[in-house]
């Protein structure tokens, strides 16, 4: 098998790379030079290189510019209005409009491509996962913007940065994570006779079985083609067993791997003996939300977003509902979670509106108000919102923010590529898991996925 | 001599503009009211139509400017994705089982619908509520009452039937079956209102004379109704076929091909890897790989008609 390189073996290289000397030189000088954000938003230059190569000049907003941000529905509706207010707040301070449209998750896969292909449509639009990577020639180069937040920030997370650097250019700006845990019942954990959630994939199918066995609510994951909740977990399931789909450098299959086969096998075994529910193999994101929130199920994986709704909303189980973090396999510990950020579009005629709407949109107090309205179900992409207030305001809400530093993307150590959004697309993964739990047949699983894999990643040019 | 008075000769009537000579003649006439509708046949049929076949034959990306033609590469490409294969066959299944349905049920519901009983109008139009209902929200119905932990269909298995439930868009034996259900309701009033139209313009003299003659129930169907409602029914029947062979929104909505692509059929396979896959020419190859089969069924079923005319 060739050779796997972890993350941080990219991190030291760019670390030490000519361009990253001349990016960090310029940073300083940035963040030396330049004011508060909000106050840049009104003109100035602040040190550093351009998009183009000549001095950064911080984009001002300009009168009467008309500026449509596309995104998607978020599962906390607050949060999505604290954004519009902000975006209104933005407009009136520079005379000009910025509004915000708001679509599922489903509409903002397919109305983002039509937007690109017809070269036209919203100026900016939220990048999901490694859409930069597909819509590169669509989306204007943010280099300069992306240093200057780096300079106020900190460090970008490095899924936040994968997805959004093509090459040596930032496609988009990191916007935010949707971090991704366990929420469960912990009234139903004490009637199986369990203490505290598991922390190994091994404890969790036991877990599982004792919850099972004494017919409580059982543990439920989607094996369907989910976008969110069946890549978040079945991915982490084949990390931490070992398993990597490719190479780093993307060129080389690496599926078909004895690793594979034990987290293949786990599954298997987990499904076998009736410790996670059976009904999931077409389960779409919303269906472990609403059988969650009516008792059906003891756990599940999913963004703050149950735990928030019965917190805020439904209350009805919200005293015996807790959160934790992933549980881990023999070859490590990993999360995947949902990844948002945006970019600017080439058709747009108000391009520096736009640079300057995002930037505002990330200034500290902005962001860090946003996170609060969202109250734990964002994290911010930047070193400065790693510990933001919100992380405090509810011990319940720390798996979420302790599960923000595993992340990692999908396809990962493969560099995200058009290569790895399509296998992301076609649930090559997640497919590979529900067919061999299914069939019983481990090994023919994993050929199928190998044999869909190489047409996507050894396709010739 | 009498001077014999000549009539005066009317002055020759002055020659009327060359457009207005031509829109007095019919066929001139004719064409020219066409031209709007074979605009728009251009522009929103045509138009598309030719761009979804160049598409196929280059190796185009969704937001990649430079594209190319590669001739057939993307058809051959397809010949080894084992989800297109499945896919295919997935629709062919779909497409023939769900019309065989449609066609049983729509012609019963429309034979039942021409008979005189109560609230006959009131009837006519909920039966059509199938059809009029959005697809997508019809769909998300359906999606709920599969569902295995809130399935109103379970329900009733488990409770008065004391049966056991069905996981029915979560096994691959269930869940394109669960598909072809939600597609022969949403369908079947399509039929069934339109064979309705066609025997309702069938003359009863022809019902009663055979009668005289002594013919059964069965014998009219067969001699009469079949055939008088023959033009109808192929032309539904064609109709069906096409929309049925380019679904989308149902298995779209039901299950995004899950079980592992099991209920993928042609037109969310090319969705997937076209849109957000990005590779909209080799999508566009595969949702043109029916269009042959399709044209040749199209045009037996148009020359038949004709013929028997």
């Amino acid at each position: 098998m060739a050779e796997i390189r972890d993350i941080t073996d990219y991190a030291a290289k760019d670390a030490w790379s000519r361009r990253k000397f001349l990016q960090a030189t310029g940073l300083v000088a940035a963040s030396l030079a330049a004011g508060p954000i909000i106050e840049a938003c009104g003109g100035g230059t602040s040190g550093g290189t351009s998009n183009t190569g000549g001095p950064y000049k911080v984009p001002k907003a300009r009168a009467g510019a008309k500026v449509q941000l596309l995104q998607w529905n978020s599962f906390v509706k607050a949060a999505d209005d604290e954004f519009k207010r902000q975006a209104a707040e933005f407009s009136q301070a520079n005379s000009c409009t910025v509004t915000i449209q708001t679509v599922s998750g489903d509409d903002l896969i397919a109305k983002t491509p039509a937007a690109v292909e017809a070269g036209s449509g919203p100026d900016i639009i939220q990048m999901e996962y490694g859409w930069p990577h597909l819509y590169e020639q669509a989306c204007i180069d943010v280099t300069a913007d992306v240093n200057y937040l780096k300079g106020k920030l900190g460090a970008i997370h490095q899924v936040n940065d994968a997805f959004c650097k093509v090459g040596d250019a930032y496609r988009a700006i990191p916007h935010t994570q949707v971090p991704n845990a366990w929420s469960y019942r912990t009234d139903m954990w004490q009637q199986a006779g369990l203490s505290k959630f598991p922390t190994t994939w091994d404890e969790l199918a036991s877990n599982g079985k004792q919850l099972s066995d004494k017919k409580l609510g059982q543990i439920a994951v989607s094996l369907g083609h989910a976008y969110g909740d069946a890549i978040t977990m079945w991915y982490p399931v084949l990390w931490d067993f070992g398993g990597r789909e490719a190479t780093a450098d993307g060129k080389t299959v690496t599926i078909n791997s004895k690793e594979t086969l034990a987290a293949v096998n786990w599954a298997i075994n987990t499904w076998n003996s009736n410790s996670i529910a059976q009904n999931t193999l077409s389960w779409l994101d919303p269906d472990n939300n609403q059988a969650y929130h009516s008792g059906l199920i003891s756990a599940t994986l999913n963004g703050a977003s149950i735990y928030l709704k019965e917190k805020n909303i439904n209350k009805k189980y919200i005293d015996v509902t807790d959160n934790a973090a992933q549980p881990g396999g023999p070859k490590g510990l990993s999360t995947l979670n949902l990844i948002f950020n945006h970019a600017v579009m080439k058709w747009s005629q108000e391009q520096e509106t736009a640079r300057a709407f995002l930037l505002y949109a990330m200034e500290h107090d902005n962001y860090s108000k946003w996170m609060s309205v969202a109250g734990g179900y964002d994290a911010g992409p930047y070193a400065a919102f790693t510990n933001d207030p919100v992380w405090g305001t509810d011990p319940k809400l720390k798996p979420f923010h302790d599960v923000v530093p595993n992340g990692k993307w999908p396809a990962w150590p493969a560099v995200p590529s058009k290569a790895t959004a399509q296998s992301q697309v076609q649930f090559i993964i997640v497919d590979m898991f529900a067919k061999a739990v299914t069939s019983k047949d481990a090994k023919g699983s994993i050929a199928d996925a190998e044999q869909k894999l190489k047409r996507i990643y050894e396709k010739p040019s | 001599m009498s001077t014999a008075t000549l009539p005066k000769i009317a002055a020759e009537p002055k020659r009327r503009p060359l457009h207005v000579r031509l829109l007095n003649r019919e066929a001139p006439l004719g064409y020219t009211l066409l031209v709007p509708t074979m605009l728009m046949l251009l522009v929103f049929l045509a138009f598309p139509f030719l761009w979804g076949i160049w598409l196929s034959v280059t190796d185009a990306q969704i937001g990649v400017d430079q594209t190319k033609f590669i001739g057939g590469a993307n058809f051959l490409y397809e010949r080894g994705d084992t989800v297109f294969i499945q896919s295919f066959w997935n629709t062919i299944n779909y497409t023939l089982v769900t019309t065989v349905f449609k066609l049983v049920l729509g012609l019963s519901m429309a034979l039942l619908l021409n008979q005189v009983f109560p609230f006959q109008r009131f009837v006519r139009a909920a039966l059509l509520l199938p059809w009029i209902i959005p697809s997508v929200l019809s769909t998300l119905a359906w999606r709920w009452m599969f569902d295995p932990t809130f399935s109103v269909l379970n329900w009733v298995l488990v409770h008065p039937l004391h049966s056991v439930g069905v996981n029915w868009l979560g096994t691959t034996n269930t869940a394109l079956a669960s598909l072809m259900v939600v597609n022969i309701w949403r369908g079947v009033p399509f039929y069934g209102i339109s064979f309705l139209a066609g025997l309702q313009v069938i003359p009863v003299d022809l019902y009663e004379a055979a009668r005289v003659d002594g013919a059964n129930r069965w014998q009219q169907f067969r001699e009469i109704t079949l055939p008088l409602l023959r033009p109808v029914l192929m032309v539904v029947l064609m109709l069906s076929t096409i929309l049925t062979f380019a679904d989308f929104q149902l298995p779209y909505v039901l299950t995004k091909g899950a079980p592992y692509n099991s209920t993928n059929v042609l037109s969310t396979w090319a969705f997937n890897i076209g849109v957000p896959g990005g590779d909209i020419g080799i999508g566009a190859a595969i949702s043109l790989v029916l269009f042959p089969i399709l044209a040749i069924a199209i045009a037996g079923v148009l020359l038949s008609l004709r013929s028997k005319d």
